[in-house]
C-alpha cells in the first residue's frame, strides 16, 4: 500500500468518525420521536432498495459466505 | 434522546419503529417462546439511532435440544419466515451444532435476515447471562451489554465496527460504568484512545 493511499484512508476514516460524533450529538439532544422519524425514513428506504435487489438467494448466500472476515477475528 | 438506562434495562420511549425494528420484533416474539436470546451485531447501534442499514442481525441462543429446534423451526415457518440455507429442520440443526449460523428471512426475501448461532464460549455465555432488555414501543428486545459491544467492535476493527463503537460510546458514555468498561477493554487488549473512547 502506498503512503499516499494510507494517508488518504486515514483521513477518510477520521472524517467519517467526525460525522458519527456530530450525528450522535444531534441524536442526544433531539427528542426520540424526531430523530427516530428521520432514521426510519432512511432505513425504510434502504430496506426497500434491498427488497428490489436483483440477486437470487443462492448468489446472496455465496456472497456472504465469501465476504472477507473482520480484520481482527476473535479466536474462538 | 430520552433514555432511561440501568444495568438490566434501557427504555427508549416514543421511538418511531423502522421496518428493520419490526422485522426483528416479529422474529424475536417467536424465538423467545422457545429459547432466551441476545442480539449482538451492528443492529445494537442502529436500534439507538445510528444512521446506517444492515443486511443481517446476529442473534445468539444457548444450545438447545433437537426437538426444541424443530418446534422453533415450525413456529417460524408458520409465522411467515423461511430459512435461507437449503436444508430442512434436521440439517439446519446439524449446522447450528457444528458452529455454523443459519439465516432466516421473511418469506420470499433474503434481506434483511437473522443469522442465528449457538453460544460458543464463555464470552458468549456472559453476554447472554447479562443481556439488557431494551424497551421500545410495542416490544422489548434483548441486547448485549453496551460496554462489551463497544469493546468488541473496537476489537473487530473494520471501519464500520469502529464507527459503531464510537457511536455507542457517544450515546452512552455518561451512563457506562468506567470500571467495567476498562475491564472489557483490557479483556480484548484494545485501547479506544485513538478514537476518543477513554474512561
Amino acid at each position: 500500500m502506498s503512503m499516499e493511499f494510507s494517508c488518504d484512508r486515514k483521513t477518510r476514516r477520521m472524517e467519517r468518525l467526525a460525522f458519527v460524533r456530530t450525528y450522535a450529538a444531534w441524536v442526544k439532544k433531539t427528542p426520540n420521536a424526531e430523530w427516530s422519524r428521520e432514521q426510519a425514513v432512511l432505513i425504510n428506504s434502504l430496506m426497500e432498495n434491498a427488497r428490489n435487489m436483483p440477486l437470487s438467494r443462492q448468489v446472496y448466500l455465496e456472497r456472504v459466505a465469501g465476504r472477507r472476515r473482520p480484520r481482527r477475528q476473535r479466536e474462538r | 434522546m430520552d433514555i432511561q438506562y440501568s444495568d438490566r434495562q434501557i427504555v427508549v420511549s416514543e421511538k418511531v419503529l423502522t421496518d428493520l425494528d419490526r422485522f426483528v420484533m416479529d422474529f424475536t416474539r417467536i424465538l423467545e417462546k422457545s429459547t432466551p436470546y441476545v442480539i449482538v451485531s451492528g443492529y445494537v447501534a442502529i436500534l439507538f439511532g445510528r444512521s446506517r442499514g444492515t443486511e443481517d442481525i446476529d442473534i445468539l441462543i444457548p444450545p438447545l435440544e433437537q426437538d426444541t429446534f424443530v418446534h422453533l423451526y415450525r413456529d417460524l415457518i408458520a409465522g411467515g419466515f423461511e430459512f435461507l440455507n437449503a436444508e430442512h429442520d434436521h440439517g439446519l440443526y446439524d449446522m447450528l451444532v457444528r458452529g455454523m449460523g443459519v439465516r432466516i428471512a421473511q418469506h420470499t426475501q433474503f434481506i434483511p435476515n437473522i443469522e442465528l448461532k449457538l453460544l460458543k464460549d464463555d464470552l458468549d455465555r456472559h453476554v447472554l447471562e447479562n443481556r439488557i432488555a431494551v424497551t421500545i414501543p410495542d416490544a422489548s428486545l434483548f441486547i448485549s451489554p453496551v460496554d462489551i459491544q463497544i469493546a468488541y467492535k473496537l476489537y473487530l476493527g473494520s471501519d464500520k465496527d469502529i464507527e459503531d463503537a464510537v457511536y455507542l460510546w457517544e450515546i452512552f458514555k455518561d451512563d457506562l460504568d468506567s470500571t467495567r468498561m476498562k475491564k472489557w477493554m483490557k479483556e480484548f487488549d484494545i485501547s479506544g484512545d485513538e478514537y476518543g473512547i477513554f474512561m
